[in-house]
């Protein structure tokens, strides 16, 4: 069994190395079918472009949504996306610090579709409009912002301190 | 979370895509994964349309855990449909693309035949198996035993079905002899 099992896996082992090419072009081709798709459907409240000639980075934004203490408040990210996308995920990064319980100091955002849970059918948009809904709906129970986990059940104060830190990490950059 | 990310995307995609009414129709097609419309087209159990490559490298990436980039359903190499349509729209597709696509498969209508795999030796579904329990003549209850829940006969020709054959006949052996051995003793 195990022989037989070893001599299909060479060839197909083989088919991925010698198409690698042709993998990079079709990834290219979902990338500019997805920037396409971005374009030309209104999406309120994100955004997203490839940062300069490569299409493999991309700059995103998104604005909180309403109704949430996020409302008027916008954050720009990075998205990088690997050789294998979209069999494997795509990795989002805020570059406007975020105060939130699942993104760290770093920008690192702990949300499930982004790791474990990645399907080949997501792009762009829905992680997008994922990480908006997150800003809302925090998981509360696997934080990486333990500070923030603490603060959200009182939502006055979470607010405050929100956009107190906001004005200082933003704000102030943008006027500097 | 996974639910409320998906229904947005499948419920805007026709706008989405908008334009022209021939871009919406093609839309319907489209691959699920390249989101292009669908080349060598296979349809899961589910439902879900993707491009044979697309989905071979899917199910590859993940052999652990093998489930629908749309609804993570159960889903596998087996168990998927090739879509033949009449006319080939792009005349230069090869068909030598590795990898290839699943055959399609066609089941018999239900009623005929049913006990298949009934019956001694004619096409191995027959096995010897040979056990001793507690009590010696145990024997006799494990001695015969059909076709029940255990992994399907290899198929006729090959090495494993020789040797599983060989095994066989050399239990079959040890149990007339040892058989022999109780009456003498």
């Amino acid at each position: 069994m195990a022989s037989r099992r070893g001599n299909v896996n060479v060839p197909v082992r083989q088919k991925a190395s010698k198409s690698s090419a042709q993998d990079n072009h079709s990834v290219t081709k979902r990338l500019q079918h997805e920037l396409r798709t971005l374009m030309t459907s209104a999406n309120p409240g994100i955004s997203a472009f490839p940062d300069g000639d490569n299409l493999f980075k991309w700059i995103g934004t998104i604005e909180g949504a309403k109704g949430t203490v996020y409302e008027n408040l916008q954050y720009k990210l990075t998205l990088t996306f690997p050789s294998g996308y979209p069999y494997q995920a795509l990795t989002v990064k805020f570059t406007t610090p975020c105060y939130h319980p699942n993104v760290d100091t770093h920008g690192n955002i702990c949300l499930d579709i982004l790791k474990e849970k990645w399907s080949a059918l997501y792009d762009v948009r829905t992680v997008l409009l994922s990480i908006q809904s997150l800003l809302g709906e925090p998981n509360i129970d696997s934080p990486l912002n333990v500070h923030a986990a603490d603060l959200w059940s009182d939502q006055e104060a979470y607010k405050k301190h929100l956009l107190q830190k906001y004005e200082q990490d933003v704000r102030s950059k943008q006027q500097s | 979370m996974s639910a409320e990310t998906t229904s947005p995307n499948n419920n805007s995609q026709p706008n989405g895509d908008g334009g022209t009414p021939s871009e919406d129709s093609a839309g319907t097609y489209e691959c699920n994964i390249c989101l292009e419309t669908a080349n060598d087209p296979v349809v899961s159990m589910c439902g879900h349309l993707f491009c044979w490559p697309c989905l071979h490298q899917w199910l590859e990436t993940r052999r652990q855990r093998q489930t629908c980039p749309v609804c993570k359903a159960g889903i596998s190499k087996d168990k998927v449909i090739p879509i033949y349509g009449r006319g080939n729209p792009n005349p230069q597709d090869p068909r030598e693309k590795l990898p290839p696509r699943p055959p399609g498969q066609r089941t018999e209508p239900e009623g005929s035949g049913a006990f298949p795999n009934f019956g001694f030796g004619g096409d191995g579904g027959f096995q010897f198996s040979f056990g001793i329990g507690a009590f010696p003549f145990g024997i006799f209850a494990s001695t015969f035993n059909f076709n029940d829940g255990r992994p399907a006969p290899p198929a006729h020709g090959s090495p494993q079905e020789a040797e599983e054959q060989f095994l066989s006949k050399v239990f079959l052996w040890v149990a007339i002899i040892f058989i022999f051995w109780l009456l003498i003793a």
